[in-house]
């Protein structure tokens, strides 16, 4: 189904475009560099409708991260679609502070957005599937009042799936685009980034065995595009 | 000037701000050693950090708790006092932020908790996993 919305999507589209995006995100105490190629097709009377396949490395640093459960199972109590509407079950949840975090992703990604002119556009982007690696960190373990440093490791695969079903380290942006000539434009917006580790043991056993940390960061990206 | 005007911007989203700091005014808690059995004690021994005082651990009606007292450390962001199986917090009971860096202070010790199996007392940066003083319990 959807991939023949995207061949007609593709066919009726007589423009397409490549471009190389280069950003970078920060907070307090946390950052990230991405560089993405996306292949972006336009449609619409105007052309204005955009949306395209890409791939997207993600480079993420940060101190002193709070990691926390990360299986839909246990933060929602439960694994379909609609766990996205959940609050997250607090005493399901536990904690894994890493030092250093470092994560990196190499992902395929989606981009659809809106052109309002020719010199801007608003969009959005994120990643689909891929792998993740990064060094090992000796993290801290909390559950509650009792703790224990316990060794993790980058989660290796990475899936988009919906919420907390979500698999490793995916990226995302919602951002607008502003042409400084034909091929240049300076990017900016929201990123909103999920990164994981995996402890060597389950840590957390409560209300079952879990391995599974992630991390959610909301940072502020500005980057550039160059139209190939 | 727009140079400077980056860097400062850099310097002032990255820094600890103060509410990164550990209560440093004096305190005082009321605790009555006299009517209590005194379980373990040790000293405190700065690591990396100037620190000193003694822990001790009391029962009093069923309830466990530890002493500082006396106490004084140098300051430090997100202090807290652990009971620990070894001396680098491997595997750890949290008995609560640090009250202050000065004064006698009480924590009480979680029912469930054997003290037997916990033989260090730490005062413990958890914020960035940095061992501030220990004390071995005798």
């Amino acid at each position: 189904m959807w991939r023949s919305l995207l061949l007609v999507f593709i066919v009726q589209s007589a423009v397409a475009q490549s471009e190389l995006n280069a950003g970078v995100a920060f907070g307090k105490t946390q950052g990230t560099l991405s560089l993405a190629y996306v292949h972006n097709w336009f449609a619409g009377e105007k052309h204005n409708l955009v949306i395209g396949l890409g791939g997207r490395f993600t480079g993420y640093v940060g101190r002193n991260q709070y990691y926390v459960t990360a299986p839909a199972k246990l933060t929602s109590n439960g694994t379909g679609p609609l766990v996205i509407f959940k609050e997250n079950i607090t005493a399901n949840m536990d904690t894994l502070l890493v030092a250093k975090p470092n994560v990196y992703a190499f992902n395929a990604m989606i981009n659809l957005g809106y052109r309002f002119s020719e010199k801007f556009m608003m969009g959005f982007n994120i990643d689909l599937v891929g792998i993740s690696f990064g060094g090992d960190r000796r993290g801290n373990y909390i559950n509650g009042a009792q703790g224990k440093m316990t060794n993790s490791a980058v989660t290796t695969f990475n899936a988009l799936l919906v919420s907390d079903n979500d698999l490793g380290s995916l990226n995302s942006e919602l951002y607008g685009r502003y042409m400084i000539n034909k091929r240049w434009a300076v990017r900016g917006g929201p990123q909103f980034l999920f990164t994981e580790y995996t402890t060597d043991s389950n840590v957390q056993q409560y209300p079952e065995p879990n391995d599974r940390f992630r991390k959610k960061s909301l940072m502020f990206m500005i980057g550039t595009s160059f139209n190939l | 000037m727009k140079t400077k005007s980056v860097v400062f911007l850099l310097v002032v989203c990255f820094s600890c701000g103060p509410e990164d700091a550990s209560p440093d005014d004096p305190v005082t808690d009321v605790f009555d050693a006299k009517n209590a059995t005194l379980i373990k004690t040790g000293d405190f021994l700065g690591i990396g950090h100037d620190a000193s005082g003694t822990a001790t651990i009391y029962e009093s009606a069923g309830i466990r708790t530890v002493v500082l007292d006396p106490y004084r450390s140098q300051n430090g962001p997100d202090l807290k006092v652990y009971l620990s199986k070894s001396d680098d917090a491997t595997e750890y009971i949290n008995l609560g932020q640090l009250k202050s860096t000065i004064g006698k202070q009480s924590y009480t010790v979680p029912a469930s908790v054997k003290v037997s199996e916990y033989p260090y007392v730490l005062i413990w940066c958890e914020q960035f996993s940095v061992l501030f003083a220990r004390a071995k319990m005798k």
